[in-house]
Order: structure tokens, then sequence, then C-alpha cells
């Protein structure tokens, strides 16, 4: 009974952990059509915060807001050098933004050099639910992680700036005409999807191990996620990261750390072949 | 003499090094209402695009009021008054009715639609339905309602009534000619004759990317026309 209790929650966790890692991407590559490379290099950069802020002597509670500005500040400097003059041209901003990726990877190790770091969990121990021992950061990151993709639904749904995101993604040329700024609002978008993957990095770093090349994995889990989800919605975010982080998880489980991946890779396989459009595509 | 509210002065324009439309002047005032016909493909909406900022001008100059309004992006333009329905994708197609029609007032009010509810009331029993469940007509009548409560001193409507049902053409050229006595200018391109009949001061037939003709609205404007529109 107890270790199917743990099984479930270790599920949970895989699906929850890898839509909060997936968010960025999904946003920017949602709403703007951009497949941005250097996802996994601004998740890479919020964890390096949280080691950072931890090393100073100070709360990690501090480096979520630094995390999210750190990595926001990068995507709105790339949004506003680069990726505006790129809009609508996916294989330019792909390559793009490979570019930056590298650029990015090559500044993380100059800074911090190729050693692997941990960062401590703020919340430590564990939580007894039916009876299984569960590390309560673990716990506290999934409610946190769901809560917060309630708040962004809501948001997303009911907000007259939700609105005009919707507005902007269904029809930017009439969107422009009804007086909405699509050029301003895009760098928006972009600038939420990048400080994103920074909180997200900043919030699993007790959680991972970190080093310059980990958003190289990040970003690989992320595409597999949009594949099988679909584009452009928070329910292909979850839907996504359910399929891949529960097949995942499971797999792990039975199969092994290599038999996992290779679920993983025969179910994208298979979404790309025989359901294009994904789970959940956008209507 | 005052500025007209739109003028345009020997204005080309195109896709890229594609020339469509070549030298085209024109003029609308407050209060008049402009109709641009023509055969298909002859530059019509390439002109509505030109107007609402889609599409740049390759030379020549647009002002609104006196000023330049050349490098002002589309919203920029709806800012200043320019209020535009395209011809095609006229709605947000997820968005419910009432999205749509709020999306640009912060206030989220529909007060501002009531009188034009009473003349298209399958608009306000659908308010909670999403867009892209409407027919094509209805999308047309939603983008007709939007514009014309957007409270722009200019209004642009590229084919209005394509696939709207006769009874509706004629309420929309009701709501056009108010309009118009309120003091707003109104530019519509458009290939229904009886629209133009009911709502039109003066008529424009553009063909292959020209003015070749101009008339006002008059006894002799219907055969006027369509022996320009002849192949």
């Amino acid at each position: 009974m107890q270790e199917a209790i743990v099984f479930s929650l270790n599920v949970s966790y895989g699906i929850i952990s890898l839509a909060l890692l997936v968010l960025g991407l999904a946003i920017i590559f949602g709403l703007l059509g951009v497949l941005n490379m250097a996802h996994g290099e601004l998740v890479a950069i919020g964890a390096y915060t949280a080691w950072a802020v931890q090393s100073a002597g100070l709360p990690l509670l501090l480096a979520l807001p630094v995390a999210a500005v750190a990595a926001g500040a990068i995507g709105w400097l790339m949004e506003i050098t680069i990726i505006r003059h790129l809009y609508r041209r996916p294989f330019d901003t792909l390559l793009a933004t490979w570019g930056i990726s590298i650029l990015l990877r090559e500044a993380i190790k100059l800074c911090f050099g190729l050693e692997y770091k941990s960062v401590i969990e703020p919340v430590g121990g564990s939580i007894t639910i039916l009876g299984a021992d569960y590390p309560t950061y673990r716990i506290w990151l999934m409610v946190a992680v769901v809560l917060g993709f309630v708040g962004l639904f809501l948001w997303y749904r009911r907000s007259h700036a939700g609105t005009r995101v919707r507005a902007m993604v269904a029809n930017p040329m009439l969107a422009s005409a009804v007086g909405i700024e699509t050029a301003k609002l895009a760098r928006r978008a972009f600038v939420l999807g990048a400080a994103s993957a920074g909180l997200a990095g900043c919030l699993m770093a007790p959680l991972i191990r970190i080093d310059p090349y980990m958003g190289v994995d990040y970003l690989l889990s992320s595409f597999f996620v949009l594949v099988v989800g679909g584009l452009g919605s928070l329910q292909g975010v979850f839907i996504g990261s359910g399929v891949i982080g529960g097949a995942e998880t499971a797999a792990s489980t039975i199969l092994g750390g290599t038999g996992g991946y290779v679920t993983v890779l025969v179910i994208s396989i298979l979404f790309l072949w025989l359901k294009p459009g994904g789970l959940y595509a956008r209507r | 003499m005052s500025e007209p509210l739109l003028k345009l002065d020997r204005i080309s324009t195109g896709y890229g090094d594609l020339t469509v439309l070549r030298d085209i002047f024109l003029t609308v005032a407050a209060g008049e209402v402009l109709c641009i016909t023509g055969r298909n493909g002859v530059g019509k909406t390439t002109l509505m695009r030109l107007i609402s900022g889609v599409l740049p001008p390759q030379s020549g100059s647009i002002a609104m009021n006196g000023q330049d309004i050349a490098p002002l992006e589309p919203h920029a333009r709806q800012h200043i008054g320019l209020s535009y329905a395209p011809q095609d994708s006229v709605t947000f197609a997820p968005l419910t009715l009432r999205e749509n029609l709020t999306l640009h007032h912060k206030d989220h009010s529909l007060d501002r639609y009531q009188g034009l509810f009473r003349r298209f009331p399958r608009i306000e029993e659908r308010l909670g339905q999403v867009a892209g469940t409407l027919s094509g007509g209805e999308r047309k009548i939603l983008a007709f309602c939007r514009v014309m409560a957007e409270g722009g001193s200019l209004l642009c409507l590229d084919e209005p009534t394509e696939g709207v049902q006769p009874e509706n053409i004629s309420h929309m050229a009701e709501e056009i000619r108010a309009a118009a006595e309120a003091g707003r200018g109104i530019v519509v391109v458009e290939q229904n004759l009886s629209l133009i009949e009911q709502a039109a001061d003066r008529v424009i037939v553009i063909d292959h990317g020209e003015i070749v003709h101009q008339t006002r609205n008059g006894p002799d404007m219907r055969a006027e026309i369509l022996e320009k529109l002849k192949v």
C-alpha cells in the first residue's frame, strides 16, 4: 500500500515538475510561434541564481524574484535585439535562439565553472501521507505549482489582459486593427516565458543536479511535452506533462532510466506520426 | 478650408515588388460615405489595407485630419480614430461575442451596442457563444457592430455585406447613414449595389489598380457603375 502511494506521488511529482519546466517554452512557442532553443539555459540561470543566493547566506525564498528578474531580463534583451526582427520566420528564430543558448551556456561556464552545484532544500524532512513518508519540499512544490497554474489559467481566461493576449494569438492583424499594440504584447509574452523558465529552474534547484549542460535535457523533455500535449494552451501543457512525465516515471521505475527515456522517445515519435497536432491543439 | 478627414495623394502600394494600386488620389470628408467598388482582384481590399495601416505605401502620402499617418501602425491609427473591419478573418474566432465586442473597451460595457442589438438581435442572443461558431454572414454583422460602436471618426468597412441576408443589409445601410449624419466619415468597399444605393454619397470604381470612374449617388449611378464593371 505504502509503495503504491509513494509511486503515485512520484508520478504526480514527475508530471507537475515537468509542467513547471515546460511552461516558459509553451508560452513562447504557443503564443508567439518562436521555438526558443535557449529555454533550457534560462532554466539553468534560475537554478544557478538559487545556488548563488544560498551561497551568499541569504534565504532561498529571495532567489525566486531574483531568478525571475534575471531570466526575464535576458528574455527582454533577446526579444528587443534579435527575436522581434524574426517573428513569423520559424527557422531563423530556431537558429538565432540556438546561437543564444550556446552563448548563455558559455557565460554560465565562465561565471560558475564546470563543476556540479547543489542547493539545500529550504524545507527539510518529510510528511506522512496515508502512512507513506514523502519529502516535504516536493509536496510544497507540487501544491505551489498547481496553485500557480490555476492562477495563470484564470488570468488567461478571465482577465482583460489575458483576453487581449488570446485575441493577438487568434488574429494578430485584427488585434492590431482594434488598437492592441501587438509588438509590445509579444515582448511581454516573451519576457513572461523567459521569467517562467528562470522561476522553474529556481524552484527545481534543490531537487536537481546543477551544471552548465543541464539545459539540454530540459529542452528535450519540454519539446516532447509540447509534441504530445499540443501548442498554445495550458491544458495542453498539463496533458502533455501527464503523458510524458507519467510514462517516464512509471517506465523508469519498472525498466530503469534508459527504459524510461526510450519510452518517452517512442511516445513522441508515435504522436508526431499519428497525431501531429497533439492531444489538445489550440482551437 | 478645413482639411478632409482622409486624404490619399498620388499614393501607390502593393506586395513586395508588385505594385497593385497606382497614383490613387481620393478624399473623404467628415459626414460623407464613400463607396469603392470594382471587379474582383482589382485592388479594393489592398486600398483598405493601405488606409488601415496593414500595408505600407510605396509612394505618395496619406493623411487623416491633415496629419501624416503613413508611419503609424494599425493600432496607432485606431487610437486616433480609424476603425477598420477587414474583408476576411473579421472576428477573433476563439473569443466569445461579448469578448469580441468589449475587447477594446476597458469598461467592458455593452451599453454602446444597445441600438445595434435592436437592429441585429441574433448578436445579443449569442453573446456567450464563441465567434468561430457563427456563420459567415453573422461574423460580418459582428464585425460591423464592433466598428460602428468603436467611436472612431473614420470607419473603414471591407465588403461588410458578404453573406449577409437582404434585410440586414438594409439595417447596415441605415446605420451607415446615421453614422454619417453624426459627422463620421465612412469608406465602404462593396460590390452590393443595393447597399451602395442606400448608403453612398459618392462612389469610386477601381479597375487594374487605378480609379477609372467617380460619381455621386443619383438616378444614373447604377447604370454608370454597371457599365464600368463590364468585363
